[in-house]
């Protein structure tokens, strides 16, 4: 079994012992043993001090535990964890998860410490993932060793985006914002210190798994550049690869000396180095979430000819604007109606319904109006994508429309993204679109956005493709 | 590493001052030749050389002249009067004891001056601390550094890969026959693709190359001044 298949027990174990489980709901190991009470594995909780948690006999020390336990998490501090994974290799246990800090992070001693996990690493075959790692999280596997809140409970099933982040708050905060409006997690994996496991393992593992369809990075450093880089553009000729890069090193004292030295910057340079392997670049966590759920849910778009139906002018204006700004990730152009169109929707809606694009069906349009409309959109070969501004208003527009486009979507090859806003249920709207198989947002700019993810990730296909 | 970039090194160690191997503008562009990136005409004085209008026609240089002082530790040579346009036939010989007053001790080169339209370019190649070469090109000249109009790709790079650099571009339109400029951007993406090749093949001994600028003549494109920086 080669490094990537072995993983597969890491995210998917049958047998966990959690070193420094405990009955203190404060501590880290109490609650990661909680969480792990839904996940129908066999639980071996391992602590000196404690003989009974949650109804689980408890082992006294490592060296009690059976031969084939598939994954140790070691809750405990530092300095413990290392002797910990030392006897732990000694009951053959092939794979860690290390949630302390006061590593590397930490200055000298702490960089002695990671160090040592570092060699045993290399030494025996086994995957450490962090230390300082947030833990995973696979909702379809029911394994949950996050122990921070996060939003779990509003995640969908089948979800198909994994998440691989270097930090853990900003991790858990695109969960529980992923969350609050729909989101289909198919792995989430904090990646702490990185050291033995990092973002090219998960890189190989998580392309080749079959439920994932969208792979998402939050990175700070990235281990062996070149490398991220060539199996990204692999990866991505099948599977969009986002990635937020955060921080910007230095260029060298030693580049100063020229132009292109003064004009780089590391920025300018992964931008460029990300375009040309197929990346598809973010800036937060915001629009690290709203690129990995268009890119999950769409394939693509034909082209960049930008539809916008709505049932409120101001939002139209707004949105063609939004459309015809210069944008250095994808051009979109407002498209050209044909006559059949204009004439349909006039006949599905009002003689003075505005038929040019943004097609404005006024707020006394009612569902099966936005219908019929939205047919005469898809039907028009000028147009590649259609954004609609749907605001549920009873009892023009209800929250049936909800369904009625999400069965237009299915059947059209063209991508529909919608944006709506209704007041203080917006992201239960949005969550509503979501679980019908809609992608939404809730502002023009991010609708408009995400129009441009499928548009430079149908780029990246073509040019891709043209290289083989 | 290719055999004519080894040579192209061993003459640098030749050098008798400079044994720190830095190439000068003449040896930068002796090396961008060798991926058939084209430079103008010109030949290289040494210090002590005294100049000869014969020399010259044979070496098959015809006016108008371009004079400039050649030395790896001149960095702005404009701002420092090392740089002379538009010399005739008849002041060339003046011009010359001009610059070797101002530089005594630097090599002076004598240069075919090239006519050109439309924008200048730069080119140029940097090393990423995490990875590796990089090749930039973006809107050139002295005034490159404000216009910050540039874009950047890991070498080597492609020709399809340098004619995405180029559409990346704000400048970008000028190659759409903007006001009757015509310019060859499939040649310029081709040029950019053999300099990162270049970068590639010499790995890790080269800190940086500009190439600054670079501009379209008689349906070439024209490195005009080199700058190469080799690691110490």
């Amino acid at each position: 079994m080669d490094k990537i298949e072995s993983l597969q027990n890491l995210l998917d174990p049958k047998k966990i012992a959690v070193i420094g489980a405990s009955n203190s709901k404060e501590k880290v190991g109490g609650i990661v043993f909680r969480r792990l009470l839904g996940s129908r594995r066999r639980l071996f909780p391992v602590n000196p001090k404690e003989t009974v948690i949650e109804g689980h006999k408890v082992n006294s020390d490592i060296s009690s535990l059976p031969d084939d336990i598939d994954l140790a998490i070691i809750t405990i501090s530092a300095k413990a964890s290392i002797q910990s994974v030392e006897s732990c290799i000694k009951k053959n246990i092939q794979n860690y998860i290390i949630v302390a800090g006061g590593f590397a992070e930490v200055g000298d001693v702490g960089i002695e410490l990671e160090n040592r996990l570092k060699e045993l690493a290399a030494e025996h075959n086994i995957n450490i993932l962090g230390p300082n790692s947030l833990g995973i999280f696979l909702p379809d596997e029911n394994i949950d060793t996050i122990f921070v809140e996060h939003g779990d409970k509003a995640l969908d099933r089948n979800g198909r985006v994994a998440c691989i982040v270097q930090s853990g708050s900003v991790g858990v905060e695109a969960l529980g914002y992923a969350a609050n409006t729909g989101f289909g997690m198919r792995a989430f994996v904090g990646l702490g210190n990185k050291c033995d496991l990092d973002e090219i393992d998960f890189l190989h593992y998580f392309a080749r798994d079959e439920k994932t369809n969208c792979l998402g990075f939050y990175l700070e450093n990235i281990e062996r550049g070149r490398d991220f880089l060539q199996l990204a553009k692999a990866v991505s000729k099948e599977k969009p690869v986002v990635v937020l890069k955060a921080g910007r090193t230095k260029t060298a004292v030693s580049a100063v000396s020229s132009h292109t030295g003064k004009l780089a910057g590391s920025d300018n340079v992964i931008n460029g180095a990300f375009r040309q392997f197929g990346i598809q670049r973010v800036f937060d966590d915001e629009e690290f979430c709203d690129a990995t759920k268009v890119l999950s849910m769409l394939p693509g778009a034909p082209g960049n000819r930008v539809a916008v139906l709505t049932a409120a002018g101001g939002y139209g204006v707004m949105c063609t604007d939004f459309i015809e700004k210069e944008d250095k990730r994808a051009a979109l152009t407002m498209a050209m109606l044909s006559e059949n169109t204009k004439k349909n929707i006039k006949d599905a809606t009002f003689s003075f319904t505005a038929c040019e694009n943004p097609v404005d069906i006024t707020a006394s349009a009612d569902d099966m109006m936005f219908s019929l409309s939205l047919d005469a959109l898809i039907e028009d070969s000028g147009v590649d994508i259609i954004i609609c501004i749907a605001f549920f208003a009873p009892p023009g527009i209800t929250e049936n429309l909800i369904d009625i486009i999400a069965q237009k979507i299915k059947k059209s090859d063209k991508p529909v993204i919608v944006f709506t806003k209704y007041g203080p249920f917006t992201d239960n709207s949005i969550k509503n679109l979501y679980y019908a198989g809609v992608a939404a947002y809730p502002s023009v700019g991010r609708a408009v956005r995400a129009a441009r993810f499928l548009v430079e990730r149908t780029k990246i296909k073509k040019r891709l493709g043209l290289e083989i | 590493m290719k055999d004519n970039i080894r040579i192209w090194f061993d003459s640098l160690a030749s050098k008798k001052d400079s044994i720190e191997k830095k190439p000068d503008e003449f040896d930068a562009k002796k090396l961008v030749n060798i991926y058939s990136i084209k430079t103008p005409y010109g030949k290289r004085f040494a210090p002590e050389e005294t100049f000869n209008i014969g020399k010259l026609d044979s070496e098959k240089l015809s006016p108008p002249y371009v004079l400039k002082v050649c030395s790896s530790d001149i960095l702005h040579k404009t701002e420092m009067q090392g740089v002379l346009l538009n010399i005739d036939k008849e002041s060339v010989k003046n011009n010359f004891k001009t610059m070797q007053s101002r530089f005594p001790d630097k090599d002076i080169l004598v240069e075919n001056q090239t006519d050109f339209m439309g924008p200048e370019f730069i080119i140029g190649i940097i090393k990423d601390p995490a990875l590796g070469h990089a090749i930039m090109v973006g809107a050139g000249g002295v005034l490159t550094e404000i216009y910050k109009d540039t874009s950047f790709r890991l070498a080597p790079c492609s020709v399809n890969e340098a004619m995405d650099m180029i559409d990346e571009l704000v400048i970008s339109p000028i190659f759409e026959n903007f006001r009757g400029i015509v310019l060859d951007k499939k040649k310029l993406a081709r040029t950019i693709s053999q300099v990162s090749k270049l970068a590639h093949d010499i790995g890790d001994e080269l800190s940086q190359l500009d190439i600054n600028p670079i501009v379209f003549s008689k349906g070439e494109w024209i490195a005009l001044d080199v700058k190469v920086v080799l690691e110490k």
